[in-house]
């Protein structure tokens, strides 16, 4: 990787992503939810959520995927997701503290592209969000 | 009725089709800016003019805001009414949305499958929202899971 973040030529399969700590704060949740207009109880509302019989207030599916794509971004600048495929395994409670991990898998010459798993991991050690996805790299 | 006697004719059936108002680039900034996006090519007019689409652009995941109308048909949104799950979603990127870009989603049901796993039987139901700009170009493809338990695990659950 260089200075600048991920080029094709400097990765390599097996090669980590660096590891992004996100605090889901309330408001941060909340803000997001609204703004990509699910301005439901469950993700703006600590006690709207337990009211539909959730642990407390929780992020939006749509959001951890956008953090997933924040992730790959923040690694590789002036790179294009082409692809980014998520599975919901768990909640991710507002309020907590999560990180955004991944590692390249593949590495595609004629298309100057790579493969990548990513996930997202509870302070417990929960993948509550995994995916991978397809990212052409400057 | 269940989503075993969903007629199987509501696969790839185009159930909603909406043209959105011109994005705007408001729109487009208050998005990455709420989720904590810092490269200026998603949050500054002026200076994504000399990022490496020439200009402003959505953040990619911009487009799962765009989810349509109608949600889901009528005969799968019945049988959702115990309260499904967003299980998962999968994009497939084309053509980067800008400002003013007049964008048409149209919906389909692509998939819908039984799984048993631990607690019980499970359906699945996939949407797909096919995202086209006004040059009929495409800009991505949505799919979302949604997984909602069947009657009897709810009950078996409880």
């Amino acid at each position: 990787m260089s200075d600048h973040g991920a080029t094709f030529d400097t990765v390599e399969p097996g090669d980590d992503l660096p590891a992004i700590t996100v605090e889901l704060a309330r408001d941060y949740v909340k803000a997001h939810a609204t703004a990509i207009g699910m301005p439901f109880a469950r993700f703006t509302d600590e006690e709207g959520a337990k009211r539909e019989g959730l642990p407390g207030q929780i992020t939006p599916g749509n959001m951890t995927l956008a953090l997933l794509a924040r992730e790959l971004l923040a690694w590789a600048p002036g790179g294009r997701v082409l692809r980014l495929g998520t599975t919901f395994r768990g909640l991710a409670l507002a309020g907590s503290t999560v990180q955004l991990l991944g590692t390249v898998t593949e590495k595609d010459d004629e298309r100057r592209t790579v493969e990548c798993d990513v996930w997202m991991e509870t302070a417990e050690g929960d993948r509550c969000v995994i995916g991978t996805a397809t990212v052409q790299l400057p | 009725m269940g989503f075993a006697d969903i007629d199987r004719s509501v696969l790839g059936r185009e159930y909603d089709r909406l043209t959105y108002p011109p994005i705007t680039a408001e729109e487009l900034i208050t998005y990455a800016r709420t989720l904590g996006v810092t490269d200026p090519i998603y949050l500054d007019e002026a200076a994504a003019k000399s990022g490496p689409h020439g200009g402003l652009v959505a953040f990619p995941t911009f487009v799962v805001k765009l989810r349509g109308g109608q949600h889901m048909p009528m005969e799968v949104a019945k049988e959702m009414t115990l309260g499904g799950f967003d299980a998962g979603k999968d994009i497939e990127l084309g053509a980067p949305i800008r400002p003013g870009d007049v964008i048409t989603a149209t919906s389909a049901i692509t998939e819908l499958y039984e799984k048993t796993g631990r607690s019980g039987s499970m359906w699945f139901v996939v949407f797909r929202q096919h995202l086209v700009n006004q040059g009929g170009e495409m800009v991505a493809n949505v799919d979302s899971r949604m997984m909602q338990r069947t009657r009897g695990a709810q009950e078996a659950a409880r």
